[in-house]
């Protein structure tokens, strides 16, 4: 209540001030009669009376300054004052205020720009229920190497009833359909969910139902929830869809709800099944195959969870041991889930704007410091006229705060244009990294938010010290000394040259890391990946089990689409692998040496292995190194053969001869010859994974005639632009079955350039925010070294008069600028070594301390502060002795 | 030194102005008269410290101002005491007495 009188009437002062102030005289006029009046009572004189009264009351208009003090108008009311007289300063220097609104434009709207990014991908609230307290469960066997392992049934069943950490727990497993009776055949990625998943997660469908608990059962299982995509673009948004019939390989399943849009788990699913649990499955607990989700018990830390994890772990292993040794549990939030590989690049990202930014405000506190020492008489005035040195650097901050929201709100258009550059740093097709899937980047509340805290702090960065500086004036001593020998002092110097040198180590630390991601990045692009990504097509096929019920027709399929293929003009040779590199598909299974037991050290991580055939080494350019690659001759009725890799090769036969000799393939019957090793390939890219999947490049090869697979990615490799076949080659696969749906036909470069975009895109925006950082320390470097100079032409003056050289000269005050500039440098390559660390998972091919980089990147601070500093040297060198010394 | 007109203690003007206003609603004039008559022209207050204060207890909502004619039917703004301010000086007294004796009693004991 108090409050709001308080406000309502401080509002009410500040409008009606006139009113106000009237009141406030006449309460006082009645107050001074009364006194006088007393006064005439007590025998004086009425100018005696006069003047004694007045004697006591003092100043009426003290008093009113007193009383106005009072009320919190006051403090607006003054920062009103502040704020015209600091637009009014603003405007009379345009050619300041124009760089220093750019400056903070480009540096607020760079850092806005990059939180954006942060924001959506990482700070926006999941579109699930309590998503903080959601958690994937993985298995893990570090014995074997796999930390994100799937889960048994058995195993889950027994988590479930034994836990007291966990409120629920879905299981899920990934299914690939074949969807007709909508338009052309569809392939299409579901996801087969328990039905408690949807309760997990926590999210009710927009139309109809989820799954109910009796629907797992074989009989009334084919139901389907459809996600919303799928029903935008397939269905036309129907809202009578439900109880209607699609067709999932051929089956009919009926359409008992549609998701909301912003409900999207897994990122590429298109619809949901529930998931069916053979009697096997049930009971096996070696067969890992579902993925487990699991909502935390409120109140339940993620080490309390993992720890009690791991405890029931560590009694299964105890009770089963042939299936469960070696197995514990790894637990991974839900964000870390969808946005695990964004983190480190974004981290990086908004550290390095935010050191543009810092380097910006160096820039401006020396134009703000030089400004000062040009308006020291007006500050002189205000003391002298009594404003306290509290009021002066209140102004100050008025105006520098100013600059910095003008620069804000500028550097919002900015991050507006940043960001619809930025939308393309998360292609959709990037596969094969757990980046989320980013149509837009909005600027909402929280990025206006971070906007202006950031302007804010930023005047307040920027402004301070210059503001403490400027307002340490004693009045007679500035008023008295003419304005230019006296301004300045060794101190303010000082803090300049602190400033200078801190521009330049901080631009080193950027240059340093962009220096090392530019490495890494060529590295990459160059590195073999073990297969020539040019001029080939690739696309992806599953045939319908309900169609293709035997291996029989698998094979004649294979075979006939690749002769088709091959006999299109412009085709060189095409083959097809179960799992296309980098396509983010993979499978491994266990290799060993028959009779010998597996090492679990020496085999980790699992081969990964594809049924090939026989002209996909040479469509994919993966070199034949020893031995003799698959044939038409490899046949069903033929002896069991595999290619290995090299490096796997080298695993199980070191410094042997591997051809010839038999390896066992787990889920293969029997024992294999091996008759050929091919080039390691790098089955799912480069560099770029936290997780443990990374750089896999062991594989096994079988024959495709002798393990058909409902699975195929052809590869084929053309004579010109493969994207020109991309037509033909899906009619030829129609022209076998028109209802087979075939997906993803790209360019093997297409994905291999996505493979890398985040990578690219890292390095591009760091490149430009070291080229920005560069560029701004070097304007930092001149503007101090020239206002240094032009300080001295007096000083130059006399010693060219006395005889002193322009080379002389040039070395002064090149010298001055490169003693700095060093200190920079070694600062900087100090900051850098013990920071570029954090950069080491994001590097390959290059070690975080790399020294060629941190040598090349001094040496380029150090010639562009030379150029910096020559500029003011040479106008030093010009200095007419006679007019500088007749200018004092 | 008791004929010196003393200087308030800290913060104890606004009791005083609230004590004073609870008789009858007073002017400017009036309150600081009275004081100076209570105390026996130990305390007397100057308009500078005045004003301000009925700037802060009017803000407060613990005392009300309204003009009205005095006795020789001139204007002036009368402060009375609102309901809030009577309960805020019941609990100032209170704790001033409870401060006071326990002073009185830390001085005697020295004594």
């Amino acid at each position: 209540m108090a409050l709001i009188r308080n406000l309502a009437a401080g509002i009410r002062a500040l409008f009606r001030k006139e009113k106000a102030n009237a009141e406030l005289d006449e309460e006082l006029r009645d107050y001074l009669d009364a006194a006088i009046a007393q006064k005439l009572e007590g025998g004086m004189s009425q100018k005696e009376a006069r003047r004694a009264a007045g004697l006591e009351i003092g100043s009426p208009d003290a008093v009113r300054e007193e009383v106005h003090a009072a009320g919190w108008e006051s403090i607006v009311e003054t920062f009103w004052q502040d704020f015209r007289f600091a637009l009014r300063m603003l405007r009379k220097s345009p050619g300041f205020t124009t760089v220093a609104i750019a400056t903070l434009a480009l540096g607020i709207g760079a850092t806005t720009a990059i939180f954006s990014v942060v924001n959506t991908v990482l700070l926006q609230p999941l579109p699930y229920k309590d998503a903080g307290r959601l958690v994937a469960i993985w298995g893990s066997n570090k014995a074997r190497g796999y930390t994100l392992d799937l889960i048994s049934v058995p195993d889950l069943l027994d988590w479930k009833s034994q836990n007291r950490v966990f409120e629920s727990m879905g299981a899920a497993t990934d299914e690939m359909y074949t969807l007709t009776g909508a338009g052309e055949p569809y392939g299409v990625i579901g996801y087969a969910f328990s039905p408690s998943f949807f309760d997990v997660l926590g999210v009710p469908p927009l139309l109809g139902r989820t799954f109910a608990t009796d629907e797992t059962q074989p009989g009334k299982s084919h139901v389907v929830v459809l996600n919303y995509r799928l029903w935008k673009t397939r269905f036309g948004a129907d809202p009578g869809i439900l109880g209607t019939n699609v067709f999932l390989d051929g089956q009919s399943y009926t359409v008992i709800g549609v998701m909301p849009r912003s409900f999207q788990y897994p990122e590429s699913v298109m619809l949901w099944t529930p998931l069916t649990i053979t009697p096997n499955a049930a009971k096996d607990r070696s067969m890992r195959w579902v993925r487990v989700m699991a909502r935390l018990k409120p109140g339940v830390t993620m080490t309390q969870a993992s720890a009690e994890m791991n405890t029931i772990a560590a009694r299964l292993q105890a009770e089963y041991p042939t299936t469960n040794k070696d197995y514990s549990v790894t637990l991974e939030s839900l964000r870390h889930l969808i946005s695990g590989d964004v983190r480190t690049p974004l981290f990086v990202l908004l550290c390095s704007v935010c050191l543009v930014l810092l380097i910006a405000c160096a820039n401006i506190a020396n134009l703000l410091l030089s400004r000062a020492t040009a308006r020291q008489r007006e500050i002189a005035i205000r003391a002298a006229l009594g404003a306290s040195r509290f009021r002066v650097v209140r102004q100050f901050l008025t105006e520098s705060i100013l600059l910095s929201v003008i620069g804000g709100g500028l550097g919002l258009l900015v991050a507006y244009w940043g960001v619809g550059e930025l939308v393309a740093m998360f292609p959709t097709t990037i596969s094969n990294l757990s980046i989320p899937r980013v149509e837009s980047i909005p600027i909402d509340r929280w990025v206006l938010g971070f906007a202006l805290l950031v302007s804010v702090v930023t005047g307040l960065v920027f402004g301070l010290v210059p503001a403490l500086r400027a307002s340490r004036v004693s009045p007679d001593q500035s008023l008295k000394e003419s304005g230019r020998t006296g301004a300045g002092g060794s101190q303010s110097k000082r803090f300049r040259n602190a400033l200078v040198v801190a521009q330049v180590a901080f631009s080193l630390l950027l240059l340093t890391s962009a220096g090392l991601m530019i490495k890494s990045f060529l590295h990459l692009v160059r590195a073999d990946l073990g297969f020539q990504p040019d001029q080939v097509l690739t696309m992806r096929v599953l045939l319908p089990s309900y169609k293709y019920k035997t291996p029989v027709q698998e094979r004649s399929f294979g075979d006939e689409a690749l002769s088709r293929i091959e006999a299109l003009p412009g085709v060189k040779t095409a083959g097809t692998v179960t799992f296309l590199p980098l396509s983010g598909w993979w499978g491994t299974r266990e290799v060993s040496i028959p009779g010998r037991p597996v090492d679990p050290q020496k085999m980790n991580p699992q081969p990964v292995w594809g049924s090939v055939s026989p002209g996909y080494f040479s469509a994919m350019r993966i070199p034949l190194l020893e031995g003799r690659s698959f044939t038409a001759q490899d046949s069903d009725t033929s002896a069991k053969v595999a290619i290995i890799s090299a490096t796997l090769a080298r695993q199980l036969w070191p410094n042997q001869d591997p051809i010839g000799r038999e390896v066992a393939i787990d889920g293969f019957d029997g024992a294999r010859r091996v008759v050929g090793v091919v080039g390691d390939v790098y089955q799912l890219g480069l560099g770029a994974h936290e997780s443990d999947a990374s750089d896999v490049k062991t594989e096994v090869y079988v024959p495709f005639d002798q393990e058909p697979t409902h699975l195929l990615c052809f590869a084929i490799r053309t004579a010109g632009d493969p994207l020109s076949i991309a037509k033909a080659a899906q009619s030829q696969i129609w022209a076998i079955d028109k209802g087979q749906a075939v997906s993803f036909v790209e360019s093997m470069d297409e994905l291999a350039a996505d493979s890398l975009a985040l990578q690219k895109a890292s390095v591009i925006l760091l490149a430009i925010f070291a080229g920005l950082a560069l560029m701004l320390a070097s304007i930092g470097i001149y503007g101090v070294i020239s206002y240094s100079a032009s300080r001295r032409t007096h000083e130059i003056g006399i010693r060219i008069a006395l005889g002193a050289h322009s080379s002389d000269v040039l070395r002064l005050v090149v010298g001055e600028g490169l003693i700095l500039a060093l200190a920079g440098v070694l600062l900087g390559i100090a900051g850098a070594f013990a920071l570029t660390r954090f950069l080491s998972s994001l590097l390959y091919g290059v070690g975080a301390a790399d020294p060629l980089t941190f040598l090349a990147t001094a040496l380029i601070l150090l010639f562009v502060a030379l150029i910096a500093c020559y500029i003011p040297a040479r106008r030093a060198m010009r200095v007419d002795p006679v007019v500088a010394l007749r200018y004092e | 030194m008791i004929d010196k007109p003393s200087a308030l203690v800290q913060g104890t003007l606004d009791m005083l102005i609230l004590k004073t206003l609870a008789l009858e609603p007073l002017h400017g004039w009036g309150i600081a008269q009275r004081i100076e008559q209570i105390s026996r022209g130990v305390f007397q207050v100057n308009a500078g410290s005045l004003f301000p204060a009925f700037r802060r207890l009017e803000r407060a909502g613990l005392i009300d101002g309204e003009w009205r004619a005095t006795e020789n039917n001139r204007r002036a703004k009368y402060y009375a005491l609102t309901k809030q301010g009577r309960r805020k000086l019941e609990a100032e007294t209170k704790e001033w007495t409870r401060q006071i004796a326990a002073i009185t009693r830390i001085l005697e004991a020295q004594g």
